[in-house]
């Protein structure tokens, strides 16, 4: 059938997920063409792809990438991720495929697990994995366990995911965030002092319990190979709703050094912008929500989340190129407007709903 | 006589009294809940029976559990497609004629040749598609994917054939639409008692093929050409009230049978080129699920197609007004068939046929409409050069503009409002206006419809707006929109005010569909072609806004190469403090421990509950039961919400008050919203579902859970988008099922026009995504008992699966218990094998049925019995395959040592050894060993090193092997599936001979056509036996063991001579006289004594039986008196015994001494 074309190395990532999962063939040219074509980490992705699917073609020059989908395989796997990026950016893949796969995914990653330029392993554990289980029924179909911690320059983290397949996705329909009832943290300390925890943890507390009591945050110090290869530490924080939608935020520290209350603070700051922007799902994951919905069956699905992130818009428009889905995109529109909120105060929602295209799992077996 | 009824009906009627002693007892007796009878009487109703209880109690459950199915979403629209009712069975039955009497019956018009699908209403709520099945299997199989509803019409005088069971099969296996059988030529049976014999065994034989109770319709004659009105009339009742039941693949998958099909290739090309590819338009109603614009769609019979354009048109045959009446108007009795000429206009090779109805449409009526038509008709040009031809001057001396100028330009950029561009062409030479096309990728028009239809200017506002917020609020906007790096070293403020203006953005934009979509549009646009970008920058031909384009371009690139950024705001910047009281005051009230909706706020709900009690005098009536019923669940919630947030209440209690004067100051409106939720639980309480399933409350409540589910999901499948615009909605959702659409083809093999032909049915199937796709299909799959072949792999066969007919080659394989699929030449008798094959992929569990031949052949179908071959299901798709096939490696062993041998002949390569190292073998004397070692040369007994030939190797076995063993090694060998796909393309064949089509041969059709034989191998004839008689040698026993033997088993040497007898021994014996008296005398004495003792014998066994007798006599006498004295105590016992019981009842007292007397 024909094939799609693009230019450019944005969202290549997101390109790729989709190619696969609608098994269209893709074709990606003018990749960084002024400066260096395909980078290391866009390989090794392309790798854990190729590791991940069965039967997919992949030709690969200089600034131009081809690509024929196979099927979803799955199964177990271990990869060396590439250190320019952490786990994160490579478990999106993971996590976009593992509910289609013919096996279970057991995936063993290595590589950074906590850095600044794409969610970290405990981000994706507490927020990710609450968007998942809104579409998935079983309940015990995924995990993450955190091995070794690996900070940026070298890494030397490592994870294990597990994720099982299902014939198909539910069709979600949720519209209230609830409020805010816990605050829960981890502040994890690799090669450093472990005052630095403690103070992390005192500064991203202090700034919470000005909202709500019920705030725990743990530490967790690692030694030894535990820690991974390089120094540093970081915060992440969750907020839980009644409605069991979970907010999360996380600051890791510079390699230079940053001031442990600083970065405690600094999450706390963030967590607050995640909990002012609302909605049903964490704005780092929207793009989750969205793909999950888009995948659900032929019916309506309808989910009220904060404002659109540039990468969820960009998330979108791939959408309607690879499943020609059209979301249905509303501002929200409480159903009491109380006279002392105004609207500058709100943020605004938006009201996503769409007709799933009906994905099911076609690389399974069935009985 | 009339009248005299009239005035006998002409009685008072009955009048009800609305007031008055008799209405008020009514009423009370109406207000009042009187007492069931089970209240009335409880006993009666007790159960008295426990074990028939019991049984009952099962059996109503069984009868329960059996109607509950699966709740599905009902994805009906309000405006259903007509039902397709598919005509079936083989020739000169009488289908041509049913379907004319069908037609006539419900519209009252004749048709004359049936071509193609007819749709007819038929009455307010229902359509019907009437179409007829040829007698070819490809129309069978097509018309049983698309058949809601199948007449399958038999000649009683002949009985079911083939083609009947063959259908029945086809539909099953795609999932088994609603079957009613027509018995046709009854009246070719005369005498009553036969027919009603032949009716009961058609009837049940039909039965066992569909269900028990099948519906079978008889037909009972034909008078004047045409079945009886009132058998028709009976038949016509029965469609229009049938009910369906959604099948699994139709309601996964949109599909149109097509009821029109032209030709829109320019007439030029093809007079250049008679074979050109042809554009061709296909019409038809949706069915299914809704019909997206971007999906693939397979035409059976032609193969897999891109639906280049698709548009919904007003339906041609609509169903009946809303008004309330009971029957339809004759002129809602609609007809449409153009296929087979009644709609009005027929098209035909070279010439268009319009059919006149009647002479009364000579009459010339000059209403508007065909006023309209006439000045359409009469016209020279058509529309497109009309349009193309329109010119234009701006200025009063610049050049003339033509508008097929502008014609592409607005076509690419991807919008669909031309008016509104023809209005604004003029406008267009301001730079500002560019915008205009950016954000209109996003069709604008369908969000502000009304004020568009007033004035164009307000739309043109709007636009500057988006404009206004895309990029002329901030100029540094601009980078936040196209990446958000924002360069972190750059004035705090400025990200302050780019994060505020984006969020400003999303909540300003009345759509964020504009912003998501509409820029996407443009953007992709750019993608397909570069050159288009140039375009955009020369606007009208006029002004080049060179700087723009550069700029863009740039920005362009800047964005492809970008780096991607998962996080709603990059880097840190913007993040405001929190702990600031402006800030705190946003934010605060998004804990549980700020301030709660006052729908679930508790404090709250319970003041709202203070308040109505206060107000009860107002609302006096509601205060009843239930209310207080619902204070308790109040009460409940209240506590949950506390147990969350208790301290909440702690710290702010002074906020509280204030919220509770606030309240004060709504309270009519909290009144309101009270009675709202009472409403809501009164609802919930009334529920009969919730309350009376006392019993087996899990199972019930479970089941109708899940049905509530499904009612509700539909329910917002049906609302969510319908108050959207047409064209918004077919973008969403994609044209849902109901609507009558028009799709355009390009590139179609010209003989799908030229061998065009109505009788067969152009069935249209969209393909889910990645169904367009081919891999490896694994199946589960069942040779047909009918079916007389066994298959086998590698022949190839046509598979209907999914939407697709196509010819395959197959491999069949078994699945070991241990998961393994060994490799089968053939398919089993009876039993299910695992088949793959090279095709489209489709989803698990959807069913196939494989046929070897699709041609209408009476010899092949008199050879194969039934054309079935084969019926399974979709288990697994693969991409590469796993069967394996057994394979055993042969070698021969070249020197034994005691436990180790060489082993010659099994391999080729020492690489081959290498690889096989450690594997297990075996000699044909079942001794087992395993392989060590590729060798190069052996020792002789000499000492000299020979070569061995490579692949020889060392192998050791438990014990020695002879020199005469074979040495297996047992391995399993890949079997790749042949990569052949070949769509069954029957459409595009000539009309003689749609129904032959032959794709591959299977090697036993090609050597039969060639008559190839093989040549017979010697070996393999079978030969008379001939046995020699075997030779032995004697037998020889060393002496030393000879001696060492017992005499039994020594061989007995010495000779005996057989002749020498006994009798020839024997010596006469003659008497002397004396001796001879002596003899005598010995004799006598001897028989003296013998009758002697004979007497004596006698007498003693007399004297014996006399003894016994005596004996015996005694004993008897003995016995006798024995009995008599027994005889004589029991019976004064018993007497006494009745003597005492008439005393004890006589006197009691008396009894004691009666008894000790005796």
């Amino acid at each position: 059938m024909a094939e799609l074309t693009f230019k450019g190395s944005n969202y290549l990532k997101q390109k790729l997920i989709l190619a696969t999962i609608s098994g269209k063939a893709t074709k990606i040219t003018d990749i960084r063409s002024s400066n260096g074509g395909l980078q290391e980490f866009e390989i090794n992705l392309i790798r854990l792809i190729d590791k991940l699917t069965d039967g997919s073609k992949i030709k690969l020059h200089a600034t131009e990438l081809e690509y024929i989908p196979g099927i979803l395989l799955g199964g177990k796997i271990e990869h060396q991720c590439c250190l320019d990026k952490s786990i994160g950016y490579y478990l999106d893949v993971l996590i976009a495929f593992g509910p289609f796969c013919k096996h279970p995914i057991e995936a063993n990653l290595k590589g950074v697990t906590n850095s600044p330029d794409s969610p970290s392993v405990d981000h994706y554990k507490c927020s990710a994995f609450n968007i998942m289980k809104r579409f998935i029924i079983e309940v015990e179909s995924f995990e993450l366990k955190v091995l070794k911690r690996g900070m940026k320059p070298l890494g030397g983290g490592e994870i294990l995911f597990k994720i099982k397949p299902v014939m198909k996705l539910r069709t979600l329909q949720i519209e209230n965030s609830g409020m805010v009832k816990r605050i829960r943290g981890i502040v994890y300390a690799c090669k450093v002092s472990p005052s630095f925890a403690n103070r992390t943890v005192e500064s991203a507390k202090g700034t919470m319990l000005n909202f709500l009591p019920d705030v725990y945050i743990h530490t967790d110090q690692n030694k030894g190979k535990l820690s991974g290869l390089s120094p540093g530490f970081g915060v992440n924080l969750s907020a839980e709703t009644t409605e069991n939608v979970i907010y999360a935020a996380e600051v890791v520290s510079n390699v230079q050094g940053t001031l442990p209350e600083d970065i405690g603070r600094e999450c706390a700051n963030k967590l607050l912008d995640e909990i002012y922007r609302g909605g049903c799902c964490d704005s780092t994951f929207q793009w989750i929500m969205i793909l999950y919905m888009a995948l659900s069956p032929k019916n309506v699905s309808k989910a009220v989340i904060g404002p659109l992130s540039q990468y969820s818009i960009k998330f979108l428009q791939l959408l309607k190129e690879f499943l020609g889905i059209t979301f249905k995109l509303d501002t929200y529109e409480e159903e009491e407007d109380e006279e002392e909120t105004d609207d500058n105060m709100r943020s605004p929602k938006v009201v996503l709903a769409c007709v799933g295209v009906g994905y099911s799992n076609l690389a399974r077996r069935v009985l | 006589m009339g009248n005299d009824d009239d005035f006998m009906d002409k009685k008072k009627p009955h009048k009800a009294r609305h007031s008055g002693v008799k209405a008020k007892k009514k009423e009370d007796k109406k207000s009042k809940q009187l007492p069931t009878d089970k209240q009335k009487n409880p006993k009666a109703f007790a159960i008295n029976a426990v074990r028939s209880a019991e049984n009952r109690f099962h059996r109503k459950q069984d009868l329960k559990t059996k109607k509950h199915h699966i709740p599905i979403v009902d994805n009906s629209t309000e405006e259903a497609p007509p039902i397709v009712i598919g005509v079936v069975g083989p020739p000169k039955v009488g289908k041509s004629t049913l379907i004319n009497n069908l037609i006539r019956n419900f519209t009252r018009t004749n048709v004359t040749s049936i071509k193609g699908p007819i749709t007819i209403v038929v009455s307010k709520k229902r359509r019907i598609t009437l179409i007829e099945c040829n007698n070819d299997i490809n129309s069978m199989i097509d018309l049983a994917k698309c058949a809601d509803l199948v007449l399958l019409m038999c000649d009683a005088s002949f009985g079911f054939e083939m083609e009947i069971f063959e259908f029945l099969n086809i539909a099953q296996v795609h999932g088994m639409p609603k079957i009613m059988g027509i018995l046709t030529h009854l009246d070719s049976i005369k005498n009553i008692k036969a027919l009603q014999k032949r009716k009961k065994l058609l009837k049940h034989r039909f039965w066992t093929e569909v269900y028990q109770g099948a519906k079978l319709f008889y037909l009972s004659g034909i008078q004047y050409g045409e079945y009886l009105r009132n058998e028709i009339k009976n038949l016509g009742r029965f469609i229009h009230v049938m009910k369906f039941r959604p099948l699994t693949w139709r309601g996964q998958h949109s599909y149109i049978l097509a009821d029109r099909m032209e030709d829109i290739t320019n007439q030029e090309t093809i007079r250049l080129n008679q074979k050109c590819d042809r554009n061709v338009v296909l019409y038809g109603y949706v069915r299914g699920i809704p019909l997206k614009k971007g999906n693939a769609v397979h035409i059976a019979g032609l193969g897999d197609m891109k639906i280049d354009e698709l548009q919904a048109l007003p339906d041609p045959c609509p169903m009946a007004s809303k008004e309330k009446k009971r029957n339809l108007l004759e002129k809602e009795r609609l007809l449409y068939a153009p296929m087979s000429g009644v709609g009005g206009i027929v098209y035909d090779k070279d010439a268009v046929y319009i059919e006149l109805q009647g002479s009364h449409s000579h009459t010339r009526d000059n209403t508007e409409q065909s006023k309209l038509v006439r000045e359409i008709i009469e016209k020279k040009q058509t529309f497109d050069e009309q349009i193309q031809n329109q010119e234009f001057r701006l200025f009063s001396d610049g050049d003339v503009i033509k508008s097929g100028d502008f014609q592409e330009d607005i076509d690419e950029s991807g919008s669909e409002n031309d008016q509104e561009m023809d209005d604004d062409s003029g406008m267009d030479s301001e730079p500002e206006n560019d915008n205009l096309n950016d954000s209109s990728g996003w069709n604008p028009e369908d969000e502000n419809d009304e004020e568009n239809e007033g004035s164009v200017g307000s739309s043109d506002e709007e636009y500057q707006e988006i404009g206004n917020g895309n990029e002329f609020d901030d100029t540094i906007d601009n980078d936040d929109d196209d990446d958000e790096m924002i360069g972190s070293d750059w004035k705090e403020g400025v990200a302050d005010r780019a994060r505020n203006a984006y969020l400003e953005r999303q909540s300003n934009n009345k759509s964020i569909m504009k912003l998501v979509y509409g820029k996407y549009h443009q953007n992709s646009s750019k993608n397909a072609d570069s050159d288009n970008e140039e375009e955009d920058g020369k606007i009208g031909g006029l002004f080049k806004s060179i700087s723009k384009l550069q700029s863009q371009i740039h920005q362009e690139k800047q964005q492809r190469d970008a780096e991607e950024c998962p996080f709603f705001e990059s880097d840190n910047v913007g993040i405001r403090n929190w702990l600031s009281d402006d800030n705190k005051s946003l934010v605060v009230n998004k804990f549980v421990t700020g301030k709660w909706k006052s729908n679930e706020d508790a404090e709250q709900l319970l003041a709202l509950d203070d308040m109505s009690d206060g107000d009860s005098e107002v609302y006096g009536d509601f205060e009843d039961l239930e209310t207080g019923e619902k204070f308790e669940g109040k009460t409940v919630k209240k506590d949950e919400s506390d147990d969350e947030n208790e301290n909440k209440e702690e710290v702010k209690v002074s906020k509280k008050r204030d919220r509770v004067e606030e309240m004060n100051m709504t309270r009519k409106e909290l009144i309101a919203k009270k009675m709202k939720l009472k409403a809501k639980f009164d609802s919930e309480y009334d529920n009969p579902e919730l309350k009376d399933s006392h019993r087996i409350e899990d199972d019930e409540a479970f089941y109708e859970k899940w049905k509530a589910e499904a009612d509700k999901q539909a329910e917002l499948n049906r609302k969510e988008f319908s108050g959207l615009d047409d064209h918004v909605r077919s973008e969403i959702e994609g044209f849902r099922a109901g609507l009558y659409v028009r799709l355009s083809f390009k590139n179609i093999p010209c003989e799908f026009v030229t061998n065009f032909d109505a009788s067969y049915p152009i069935l249209i199937g969209a393909l889910n995504m990645s169904e367009e796709n081919i891999g490896l299909v694994n199946c589960e799959v069942k040779k047909h008992r009918w079916h007389r072949k066994i298959l086998k792999t590698g022949d190839p066969l046509i598979i209907s699966l999914g939407w697709r007919r196509f010819q395959t080659v197959p491999v069949y394989s078994k699945r070991e218990d241990d998961l393994k699929y060994r490799f089968l030449k053939y398919t089993p008798n009876h039993i299910n094998c695992h088949m793959s094959f090279y095709g489209p992929i489709t989803p698990q569990a959807t069913g196939f049925l494989a046929v070897q031949t699709v041609t209408n052949d009476i010899t092949e179908m008199k050879r194969i019995g039934f054309r079935i071959a084969a019926t399974g299901s979709v288990k697994e798709i693969d991409k590469s395959s796993s069967i394996l096939k057994k394979l055993k490696l042969v070698g021969t062993p070249i020197k034994i040592f005691q436990k180790s041998a060489f082993i010659k002949g099994m391999f080729n390569s020492d690489l081959e050894v290498a690889k096989f190292t450690g594997a297990k073998i075996k000699a044909v004397s079942g001794i087992r060993g395993q392989i060590k070692k590729g060798i190069s040369s052996i020792k002789e007994k000499s000492g000299r090193h020979v070569n061995v030939e490579p692949g020889t190797f060392r192998a050791t076995f438990e014990d020695k092997i002879k020199m005469s063993d074979i040495i297996f090694c047992r391995t399993w060998f890949k079997i790749d599936v042949p990569q052949f796909y070949a769509p069954v393309n029957n459409m595009l064949l000539p009309i003689e001979s749609k129904s032959q089509w032959t794709g591959m041969k299977t090697l036993g059709q090609l050597k039969r056509e060639r008559e190839i034989r093989n040549e017979v191998n010697e070996d393999n004839l079978y030969k008379p036996i001939v046995r020699q008689a075997q030779v032995l040698r004697p037998l020889k026993i060393p002496a030393a063991l000879q001696k060492a033997l017992p005499y039994k088993d020594k061989p007995k040497n010495a000779p005996i001579n057989p002749k020498q007898k006994f009798e020839a021994t024997r010596v006469a014996v003659v008497h002397s006289p004396h001796e001879q008296k002596i003899a005598k005398m010995m004799k006598m004495l001897k028989a003296n004594y013998q009758a002697k003792k004979e007497k004596q014998k006698e007498q003693s066994t007399k004297k014996y039986v006399d003894k016994i007798k005596e004996r015996q006599k005694g004993e008897f006498q003995q016995l006798q008196k024995q009995k008599e004295l027994k005889r004589k105590i029991f019976k004064a016992l018993s007497k006494k015994e009745t003597d005492e019981k008439d005393g004890k009842s006589r006197h009691k007292k008396g009894f004691k001494k009666s008894f000790k007397k005796d």
